[in-house]
């Protein structure tokens, strides 16, 4: 890798570049810092006479590296913003949103979000939040920020243990490490002026595994500091993934007890998180509309939602209007405690709003979203060894099912899992629970249940917590008597 | 967008330390959207994505960069930093961009961006009504109005210089219907790569009822018996079995790295006799359809498998490479910050010679599919699943009584095979595929069809 860039231009071309910019310039606008950008759109939001409105904006750098046979086969860099303008007129919000910082779009964004706001017939009232709340803070890692090269030796590094934890790794095989910086800011007609900063390195090791003429794949994720990813492990973790899946038949179809991985449940939990959204429930799309105060599941569930989540990469202190982001647990012993709120569910409700307004990327108009996400484990068993230990196999459960099916992973959510119904029929793979131990791998097989029941059903949890996509978390858990499809006797 | 001057520079600079292949794509995108709940506008999203992507190639080696801007100084910035990557000095000396038209076989009869939101509303605020107003057991409808007007230009070092403007809309509406604590949905859309035109082609109250009608009728089904058995799977969106079972390991991206059930199948037998199967990205005014894909590549038919044998793959530039095979069309990317891939058009399986009732007379017990939600494969293994939303108990060769919560799944290579009965009346469907290169959209389609054994989920 190189540092610096080479200019290649001749001195004729560069000439005649200059004027084309120039040129460019006077057609298309200069490209404007965003503090020049923001103090345009605030200068036609003035003129327009809006006295309410919000900026959004967010900033985003990631370089990615990604590693085929013993080579880089794909380098990239990318640099993203991208800034939203939400006004309220009569009550109503308005939203434009735009990549592109000149003074036209400056303009051209204030008109846009006039007109939408005009447009919007819901009662609901909208809000531009206001100064006041108390905001958490985000300690400074020091998390050391990777060179491009790094991160490709580590790629390389990450490759070579894969093909070296297994004689049947085979080409197509690919590991990937990535690190992003970002940065999300909030400023508004209140005075609010918010920033977070994050950032994280992350790997993935996809090993092939090919045994018998069939291929086999394996997965594993890392987020955090580069200089903490034990590549070793998660080599072995990813290719054990791919072997221990060798040989998998289906099951026969019926009844079983299933206990579901920490990341299954949580790929699960992930599906149905929008049923905890009072923007959902108070729409209909939710069947927990109502039901705050109400035991909707089995005592031994509480589920948290926890901005400054201790291990996590993605901690906020702001939601996407400017409310305090906050902890807290959505059910607790069973109990419905609070459904998540933006400041709008929350006045339609009569409530605080809980710091949840959601924005899946600058240009999404605000709904609710959760921070970390997760149910919280049993409590360590005594005899557990150290927490690495005790993150691999729920033993305690194995034992408790006896006989059963141990899934872990789950495919196909966005189709076979229905938050409208709590209906979910999805493709599975894991491994039979014989003796109360850990048996043979299965896939092909379905199992079918409802969410809303499933979680009243939970008869026992693991202490085993982890985490999928940084996010949303889960013990191993376990349930009787659940539909499994797969072959016939 | 960007004069061929800027483009040139920045080709050059990428260019610079030794790849033999460079590419510039710019975009400058409206997207707009507007959601109608309880029947009124509720939100609407109107955003602008503009920016630039680069690529450059050495070997089979791609280093690419993005930026959000379509400033000169920015794309400059972008090809220098594309370079760095690279150590090496410039193989390629000379480019001579050269401007190419390849026309536009998607007219447009009204552009989207050009009409008051008012217009929009009331299509869909139409649609919801007639939906609430089917039965009193429908508790809520939503409906969306989609648009996108897609501006790219694409340059690269062999000179192409291009542009294209694609615009596309979108409608739907999905209903909730709801007895004693339980909820049951149903949705419809259509979706063209056309303007407002769309709205005189459906009937929106047609749109709200289909909905609603769905969503009525599951609420009073219960639950297939879970098992392995014969289905009939309807046409339309039923294809996106196909679309999961084997386009997704046709594609390069998955093929190139030897990451497919099908790699190393071309001219063998990997499906039923009675399949043909096509990706079409030339079909005037289709959801999927291109004039020239995102590596600037003009759409083609490629017929991906006939009477059973793979015929072709569908490839982009980069995994051409790998593969040595030339593109066909198929490159395509969500937008600047992706890097394109080989991505599906329109697919569709072709007209057979079955009648559809003998295909549901041929059933002694099993699944009628009427609706398909979406689906998921990985490629590797070949292990697919896709939701039914809609099903019937097909018993002694007749339609019978509605169930719901089905899923079906198994595996590509087996499943093609079991393709056994293929019907007349081809229909296609719209959707959104997701992938490496992101979100686009895709259509599908097929006759009715029957597999003669699969595994469908239940209780």
């Amino acid at each position: 890798m190189r540092s610096k860039s080479v200019p290649v231009v001749s001195r004729g071309e560069s000439m005649a570049l200059a004027s084309e910019i120039c040129r460019l310039r006077k057609g298309m606008g200069i490209r404007m810092t965003y503090q020049e950008f923001k103090e345009a759109v605030v200068r036609y939001a003035v003129e327009n006479q809006i006295a309410d409105y919000e900026l959004y904006y967010t900033e985003s750098e990631s370089v990615s590296v990604e590693i085929f046979r013993e080579e880089v086969k794909g380098y990239s860099t990318e640099d993203r913003m991208g800034i939203c303008f939400r006004c309220v007129v009569n009550g109503k919000a308005g939203y434009a949103s735009t990549e592109n910082r000149t003074e036209e779009e400056a303009k051209s964004l204030v008109l846009r979000a006039m007109d939408n706001a005009g447009s919007i017939e819901s009662e609901e009232k909208a809000f531009i939040h206001r100064q006041g709340d108390t905001y958490a803070v985000l300690e400074e890692k020091g998390m050391a920020v990777p060179s491009g090269a790094e991160l490709t030796d580590a790629a390389l590094a990450l490759q070579k243990e894969l093909y070296q934890a297994d004689s049947r790794v085979t080409d197509g095989t690919q590991a990937y490490m990535a690190y992003s910086s970002e940065k999300y800011a909030l400023c508004n007609s209140n005075g609010l002026d918010l920033e977070d900063r994050i950032s994280c390195s992350m790997c993935y090791a996809i090993p092939l595994v090919s045994d018998g003429g069939e291929m086999y794949d394996g997965f594993k994720n890392k987020m955090g500091d580069l200089k903490d990813f034990d590549i070793k492990a998660i080599a072995e973790e990813a290719v054990e993934d791919a072997v221990s899946t060798i040989g998998a038949e289906s099951v026969l179809s019926g009844k079983y007890t299933v206990i579901f991985s920490n990341k299954a449940m949580a790929t699960l939990l992930q599906t149905y998180a929008s049923v905890f959204s009072a923007e959902e429930a108070q729409k209909g799309m939710s069947l927990l509309n109502g039901k705050e105060g109400e035991k909707i599941a089995a005592d031994i569930i509480t589920i948290v939602d926890d901005p400054m989540y201790p291990d996590s990469v993605m901690k906020r202190t702001f939601d996407g209007e400017g409310v305090a982001a906050c902890a807290k647990n959505v059910v607790e012993g069973g109990v419905l405690s609070t459904l998540l709120h933006n400041l709008k569910t929350a006045a339609n409700a009569g409530v605080k709003s809980t710091g949840n307004a959601g924005r899946l990327s600058y240009a999404s108009v605000i709904g609710v979203s959760p921070y970390t996400f997760y149910i919280r484990p049993a409590e360590k068993e005594q005899s557990e060894a150290a927490d690495g230990a005790a993150k691999k196999i729920p033993e305690g459960l194995f034992a408790l099912a006896g006989e059963g099916i141990y899934v872990t992973e789950l495919m196909g959510l966005h189709a076979g899992a229905n938050p409208v119904t709590g209906d979910f029929s999805l493709a599975s793979k894991g491994f039979l629970i014989t003796d109360g131990k850990k048996g043979a791998p299965v896939k092909n097989f379905t199992v079918s249940g409802n969410f809303f029941d499933l979680l009243k059903e939970v008869e026992k949890l693991g202490d085993d917590l982890d985490f999928i996509r940084g996010k949303y978390g889960s013990p191993s858990v376990m349930v009787r008597n659940l539909a499994v499809a797969g072959k016939e006797e | 967008m960007l004069s061929r001057e800027l483009v040139k520079e920045a080709l050059r600079r990428a260019l610079a330390t030794g790849a033999d292949y460079a590419e510039v794509f710019a975009e400058h995108t409206l997207n707009k959207s507007i959601t109608i709940i309880s029947g009124k506008t509720d939100k609407i999203a109107d955003a602008v994505v503009s920016g630039v992507g680069v690529r450059i190639f050495k070997g089979t080696r791609c280093v690419s960069g993005s930026a959000s801007s379509l400033a000169p100084e920015a794309l400059l910035d972008c090809a220098s930093r594309v370079a760095d990557a690279l150590t090496g000095t410039a193989v390629v000396q000379d480019i001579c961009l050269r401007e190419r038209l390849f026309g536009d076989i998607h007219p447009v009869k009204i552009v989207p961006a050009g009409v008051a939101n008012a217009e929009k509303i009331e299509y869909i605020r139409e649609a919801c009504l007639a939906a609430k107003d089917y039965s009193e057991e429908i508790s809520q409808v939503r409906g969306i109005f989609a648009e996108v007007d897609h501006n790219i230009l694409i340059a690269t070092s062999e000179g192409l210089f291009a542009q294209d403007r694609q615009i596309r809309s979108r409608v739907l509406a999905s209903s909730i219907a709801s007895k004693d604590g339980e909820n049951q949905d149903g949705g419809v859309n259509h979706g063209a790569r056309k303007g407002l035109e769309l709205f005189s082609e459906y009937d929106p109250k047609e749109l709200g009822r289909e909905a609603s009608r769905q969503a009525v009728t599951m609420l009073h089904a219960g639950y297939i018996k879970a098992g392995t058995m014969p289905v009939a799977i309807e046409n339309g969106f039923g294809d996106v079995i196909f679309h999961e079972a084997c386009g997704h390991s046709l594609e390069a991206s998955s093929v190139a790295l030897g990451q497919s059930q099908f790699a190393g199948k071309l001219g063998t037998r990997i499906a039923n006799t009675k399949v043909t199967a096509i990706d079409d990205g030339t079909i005037p005014n289709s959801w999927g359809s291109m004039n020239i894909d995102d590596e600037g590549t003009p759409a083609q038919k490629n017929v991906l498998i006939e009477n059973g044998i793979l015929k072709s793959y569908m490839v982009d530039k980069l995994n051409g490479r790998r593969m040595g095979m030339a593109s066909t069309g198929n490159s395509r990317r969500q937008s600047y910050s992706y890097e394109p891939t080989s991505r599906m058009t329109n697919t569709y399986i072709a007209a057979g010679q079955d009648e559809d009732k003998d295909i549901i007379a041929s059933i002694e017990y099993g699944l009628y599919a009427k609706s398909m939600g979406g689906g998921s494969v990985n490629p590797v293994t070949g292990q697919f699943n896709f939701s039914v939303d809609e099903g019937y108990v097909i018993r002694n060769g007749e339609i019978c009584e509605p169930v719901r919560g089905a899923s079906l799944i198994g595996k590509g290579s087996e499943v093609l095979m079991n393709i056994d009965m293929v019907g007349k009346n081809v229909a296609r469907a719209q959707g959104m595929c997701g992938a490496s290169s992101g979100s686009i959209p895709t259509d599908v389609g097929q006759p009715l069809i029957r597999v003669s054994s699969i595994v469908v989920g239940g209780r």
